[in-house]
Formats: C-alpha cells, structure tokens, sequence
C-alpha cells in the first residue's frame, strides 16, 4: 500500500512501498521550485511502462525519493509506439555460454583419449604426455587474470573471437606435430589461453545480461557440462574413422563454430547520454537508473536540472551501475526501461564525460578489497573440494571390491544427478527467498559433510548414496559461485575479480591432483582423501561469516570518501543516493538518505 | 564312479609312460624341440567317458584388431610386445596379395626403419606411405621352440577424407557470420529510424 506522506510542490515523497505490494502511481510531479524537483528512483523488482502510468512491481521495501529532478511522465498517446525491435534477446547470451561449457570441458575431458593416441604415434612417457593435459586445464584458470585485462579493453565480442580463434588454430597446428614439447605448446598453451578467453567472456556476459534470473542461466550453461558424456564415444569414433591428426583437423572446425556464437555477445550499454540542461523543464527527465542489487554502487550524482549559472561538470545521466539500458529489452530485466529509453533519446546533446578515473592497464583493485579475499578463500577450498573425491572415487571403489563396471556408473549417476541439482539450485537462488550466499554455504557445509561421512561406505548401495549425495551439494553450490561473485562485487568490475580469482583456483587446480596422490601415497588408503576433501569444503564457508563485517568496513571507507567529495564540490545537489535493502548484499557505498542530505 | 582306464594320446599316438598314483595319472614330457608342441589328451574311461585338452604352444603374440590409421606422405609406426618371454628375433611381413613377404629394412632403409633396441618389443616404421601400403602386416616373433605372428592392419587415408568434413563446417560458419552481421546492421538500422521517430514526437510536445 501506497503511504505517502505530503512533500513540498505536491508531490509525495519519500513513497514507500510494503513488500510485495502492486501499486499504481501517476508521477506526474510537477514542482515550480527547483530543489524541490523529484527523481524517482527504482531500486530493485520489477516495474512495466505502459502508456503514461507507472507500475511498479516492487519486491524489495523503499524506494527512495530524492529530489533532483523533474519526472513528467508522457501523456498517454504521446508515447512513441513500442516498436518491436529486432534484438536478439538476452536469452541469446545463455546458450553462448552453454557451448562454450560443452566445447571447452568436453576438449578437457577427451584428452585422455588423445592421450593413447599421442603415446604410440609421438612417443614420449606417459608423463609427458600428461604434461599436455595439465597446461591445457591449468591454464583455463591461471590465465584470467591477463584476459580480464584483454576483456575490458577490447571488450567481450572480440576477447571472444580472439579465443575462439585460438582454440580452432591450436587444433590446427597440433595436426603437424611431431614431438610432445610441439604439443605442449600448440595444444597446451593455445588451447588453454583461448579456453580461458572463450570461459571469461562469456560468464561476465552472462552475468550481465542476464540479471534477475542469473542463478538459473548460470545453472542452464554449467549443464552443458553434463552433455559431454557425449563427446567422448564421438571422439574415439572419429579417431577410429580418421586417426588423431584427421580428428584434431575436425575439431578445429567444430571450435570454429565458437566464432558465430561469440558474436551473439553483444554489447550492453553501460551509459546513457546526458541531460540537457536548463532549458527543457518540460521534457522527461532521465529517472537516474536504479542501482539493482547486482551493481556497484559508485557514487553517480544527478545533474541538477535546472541550476542556472553555475554550470556543474557535465555528468552522464546514468549511474555507472546501469547496464541494461538498451532500448527495447525486456522490462522484466531492468526497473524503468522504458523512460530509460527515452531519456537516451532524449538526452543527447552534451558529451558524455567519464566520472570514473581511467581505469589503468591492469586493475588490482581487486587485491585490495576484503570481499574478494572471502569470495577467493571460499573458492579455492570448494574447487579442493570437488575435484579430490571426483579422482579417487572409481579407486576406492575398486579397492573396496566393487568392479570397475559398477564403478563407472558411479561417475554417469553423479553426473546426472550434478546436472539436475545445478537447474534445481540455480532456480531456488533465483526467487530471492534469501541472500544467494547463504545457499552457497549451506550447499558446502553439507557436501562436507557427506565427504567426512564418506570413509564410513563400504559397499556398493552406501557408495552410490554418497556418490548421489555429493553430486546435489556439489551440483547446488557450482551453479552459485558466479552468482555470488556478481552479488559481491557488482558487474562493473566482474572481469578484474573473475580473473584474478580464477588465477587462484587455478593454482588450487593444479596442486589439487598432486596433493590428492600424494596423501594416497602418504596414508595408502582413499579414505583420507575424502577426509581431506570434507575439511576444503568445511573451511570454504567460514569466510562467508565475514562477509558483513567486510561490507560495512567498504561502506565506512566509502562514505568518509564521499563526504569529503561533497565537502569539496559544495553543491547541495551533489549527493549520490543508493538504495539500500536488508536483504540484497548490495555493495553500494552510499546510503544517502533523503533526510540527510 | 569307477575309473576303468585312462588314456593320454597325443593326436593319434598312445603315450605309453604314465606316473600313475592313488588318484592322478600324469604324464612326463621333456619338450626339446618344435615337434614336441601341440595338443596331448587325456581320456577317462569309466561309465562315461571324459576327455580334456592340453595345448602347449610358443607364446602368442597379440596384433592390434582396430587398424591403425595414417595419411598419405606421413609415416607410421607399427609396434609389437612380447613382454614375459623374450624372443630370439622379430621379423616383419607385409601381404603382397596373398603371399606374406619379409620386410628386409637394410634393403630399403629410406622406407621401412626396424626398430630392435628393446628385445622384447618392436617397433616397425614406414616411411613415405602411398596407398600401396595399406593392408595387413605381421610381425613374428622367433622362440627357441618355435615362431608366432601377430597381425596388424595400417589404413592410409588421403588427405581429402578429413578435409571434407572439416570444410563443410568452415563453410556453415562463413555462411553463418555474415548473417549475424547482416540481422545486426538491419536492427541498427531499425533501431536509428526509431529514435528518429520519437525525436519528431518529442519536439511536437
């Protein structure tokens, strides 16, 4: 319900909206004084434009109302006619991911085929030739942090290419090989930086195109990994039909397919152009962008509209925060797309200035904040954690007695049951119920859980319950790493802390299978591995507990910083206002509240 | 049962010397040579008749069932083990229609390299392969008391056959680049007539 309370110039603000409450509200705030002018500022949920009426769908409780500026909304047939536009939609990027995923663990997964195939055709020992897999899937993870760099100049599309590009060359050449060090660095090396490329790309481009429903996107790509038990019986076809050169000449072709798929990524706007100033007070004025919950919250002030002479530097119009502000998109995916649009067409005629510092070459900035170390301790020790059992599962299986058949169906159960736990997760996160977070932890602490229970199975019933088991925590707490990484850190800065996260997973990654075969060397029994791999996945949640302590030290840091900002500006329109709600973990630094400013 | 007699032949010829005891009747052999190999039966004879088979044979040499595949100009490497006994000498054999003809690598020593380091395995490359290589190629082990060949096939591919494949797919995707350009550069289009539109209507208010 609606409970306004009067405000100056007839207009009611601050609006407050109960949770989960439908209202309708005509903003048509007209106001002869100019600081008395309203933005409308929509923080999070769901809000369609129809017609000269703003609905607002909000599921979160305030929306702030902050004078700034004037909000007319159109009359009613004045609108321009919503024009369908030809737009692939955002469900487009998903499945860019999803091949990416099939492609890219489908290659790694294979490669003990090609293994066989390179040992009696190249020669080499068995461990050089396993040289070649390790670089390939270490460096998917060791190399983020230079694609991130790479991804933010260049942008997603053509990091894309480029990877894709680079996986399809790689192949190619490796059809010439003649000696391991030569595959090491045509299959290893070009593989695994164009795997790293393809990978980065297309997860930022999932997480920011794909807001609301970021949980179950992610889920729906990661599931894609799930189809790869296809591409192993196709794989070893081909390389009974054509041999190991002809197959990488086929697969280099099929990793061409990536190219077209890559340019499906296409930019998303992530500024709007400005307001003109003074002189039409008639005109829709740009309703500032909303900070949703998955941005961050820099401070973007509103330019005073109407402010006479003193002319404040031109400032875009947009938060930085906005990203999905392309005209046409769906609406469910931003709060007022529709008066975004406008407001783009309308404000045109000022250069865009950059209010952000130009960003240096390699941003490590994500070193120094708190919530990157959470993020990348619990990370790290997941990763720990999911890969050890998956190695010594089938061993101590066959140590147990149980025959190697019976054993591989271990692998296909939990890999379906995996799949089905992602979606299942992913759409759980989605409704918001709680902090996405939260699932994150509990998923963990349950996975390590079974794994410490592990060692108690002992014949082939309790071995397929744990197996079934871990695959549903595992499966729950994969599909949320992306999640909770973007619910973090926001979407502006995701590739920096994609990247250098990553980078530490991957060193987790390599050491993991060493240390695995060297605690069975070490103990002579499998069991301790999972004890092991329990402990990762108990340790990996603690950080999380941190995570609010962390929030409030950036807020402190960013509000002493923003005063000071405002102190120097002097300008009483300057504040920048965010909207906080209890249970987004929003890392919006500014609580600006309307009374305070 | 009761045991009435047991006889060991071998083929049709009765072995005279049995160690007969409470419960077995065996039989001594001292295999000197290549003859003494085959197959020697024992018979029971009591009510019913059992018989059962011992075949004593030189270790078998396992060949590789799926071909092994190579391209044209290439060279491949065809490889034999013999891991629990050690045999004398391994020679190789490419089929000529039906006759099997011994690869002689001093001969042709830009073609065919063997490869004796290891005495238990052996490794056969050929060089230069032309079609006329494809087929079957048998590797023979020499024991003391006997020989044993193990066959393995090599298929040549010309080059063509994975290119044809691979093309079809470069083409589906040179077809399918353009059409993203295309259907992007068409909703830009659409996209700029838009804004043009609601500009008219703005400037009407």
């Amino acid at each position: 319900m609606v409970n306004p309370s009067p405000g100056p110039g007839g207009t009611s603000w601050p609006l407050s909206f109960g949770k989960g409450a439908s209202t309708e509200t005509r903003s048509e705030i007209n106001s002869s004084k100019q600081s008395s002018d309203v933005i409308l500022f929509c923080c999070s949920g769901k809000a369609s434009f129809a017609r000269g009426q703003v609905r607002f769908n909000p599921n979160i409780g305030t929306l702030l109302v902050f004078p700034q500026h004037s909000l007319t909304c159109p009359k009613g047939n004045m609108l321009p006619r919503r024009r369908e536009h030809i737009h692939p939609p955002q469900h487009l990027t998903c499945p860019a991911l999803t091949q990416v995923n099939v492609f890219v663990m489908g290659m790694l997964k294979t490669f003990g085929i090609f293994f066989v195939a390179f040992q009696e055709d190249v020669g080499g020992s068995s461990e050089q030739v396993s040289w070649i897999g390790s670089i390939m899937s270490s460096l998917r993870f060791l190399g983020a942090p230079l694609v991130a760099v790479v991804c933010r100049r260049m942008g997603e599309r053509p990091t894309s290419i480029l990877g894709a590009g680079l996986v399809s060359g790689g192949c190619l050449l490796s059809t010439q090989a003649t000696g391991v060090p030569f595959l090491c660095v045509s299959m290893g090396l070009l593989l695994g930086m164009g795997f790293c490329c393809l990978y980065q790309a297309a997860a930022v481009m999932t997480a920011k195109r794909c807001r609301t429903r970021l949980a179950f996107s992610n889920a729906v790509a990661r599931s894609g990994m799930g189809l790869t038990f296809l591409t192993a019986p196709f794989t070893q076809l081909l390389i009974d039909t054509y041999g190991w050169q002809g197959t990488l000449l086929i697969f280099s072709g099929i990793m061409l397919n990536l190219v077209p798929s890559s340019m499906l990524l296409r930019p998303v706007r992530t500024q709007l152009p400005l307001c003109p100033p003074a002189s039409n007070e008639d005109r829709s004025s740009v309703p500032k962008g909303h900070p949703e919950e998955a941005t961050n919250g820099a401070a973007q002030p509103s330019q005073p509209r109407g402010l006479p002479s003193t002319e404040p530097p031109a400032e875009p119009c947009s938060t930085g925060a906005v990203t999905t502000a392309a005209p046409g998109e769906a609406p469910t995916d931003s709060c007022c797309p529709e008066t975004i649009s406008e407001a783009t067409k309308s404000c045109r005629s000022f250069p865009v200035l950059k209010e952000e510092k130009p960003q240096p070459l390699v941003d490590f900035s994500p070193l120094k904040d708190p919530l990157f170390f959470i993020f990348t301790w619990s990370f790290l020790f997941s990763h720990l954690a999911y890969f050890v059992p998956i190695f010594h599962l089938v061993a101590r299986a066959r140590t147990l007695g149980i025959s190697s058949m019976d054993a591989s169906y271990f692998i296909s159960v939990a890999g379906i049951t995996e799949t089905g736990s992602q979606l299942l997760s992913g759409w759980i996160a989605d409704q918001n119920w709680t902090k996405k977070y939260h699932y994150h932890a509990a998923y963990l602490v349950l996975c390590g859980v079974t794994n410490l229970l592990c060692p108690l199975a002992t014949t082939f019933p309790l071995l397929m319950t744990y197996a079934v088991a871990f695959a549903i925590f595992c499966g729950g707490f994969l599909a949320l790493v992306l999640p909770v990484l973007v619910d973090l850190v926001g979407v502006q800065k995701l590739h920096s802390y994609l990247g250098f996260a990553s980078f530490f997973a991957g060193i987790a990654a390599v050491g993991g299978p060493p240390l695995a075969g060297w605690l069975y060397d070490y103990t002579q029994t499998y069991a301790c591995s999972f004890l092991f791999a329990g402990a990762c996945a108990l340790l990996s949640p603690v950080s999380f507990f941190l995570e609010p302590l962390a929030q409030r030290w950036k807020l402190q840091k960013a509000n002493v910083s923003m005063q000071s900002e405002a102190i120097l500006q002097g300008s009483s329109g300057r504040a920048g206002f965010g909207c906080s709600h209890s249970q987004m973990p929003t890392s919006t630094d500014l609580q600006c509240q309307s009374k305070n400013c | 049962m009761k045991i009435l007699q047991v006889t060991w032949k071998r083929g049709n010829e009765t072995i005279k010397h049995i160690n007969k005891t409470e419960n077995s009747w065996g039989i001594q052999l001292t295999i000197s040579e290549n003859r003494k190999l085959g197959s020697y039966t024992c018979t029971v004879t009591g009510e019913e008749e059992f018989s059962v088979a011992f075949h004593l044979q030189v270790p078998q040499i396992e060949g590789r069932e799926k071909p092994v595949i190579s391209y044209e100009g290439d060279s491949a490497i065809l490889i034999c083990k013999s891991h629990s006994y050690t045999p004398i000498a391994w020679t190789w054999y490419m089929t000529n229609g039906s006759e099997q003809i011994a690869i002689n690598d001093s001969l042709m020593l830009d073609k065919y390299i063997i490869d004796r380091t290891d005495a238990n395995v052996t490794h056969l490359k050929i060089l230069k392969l032309t079609k006329e290589d494809d087929g079957a190629y048998w590797c023979e082990a020499a024991y003391e008391l006997g020989k044993s060949k193990g066959k393995l096939k090599l298929k040549i591919l010309s080059l063509m056959v994975p290119l044809k494949p691979f093309l079809a797919i470069v083409a589906e995707v040179v077809i399918l680049v353009p059409l993203i350009l295309l259907f992007e550069f068409y909703s830009k289009k659409k996209r700029a007539e838009d804004e043009k539109e609601f500009d008219q209507i703005e400037q009407l208010r």
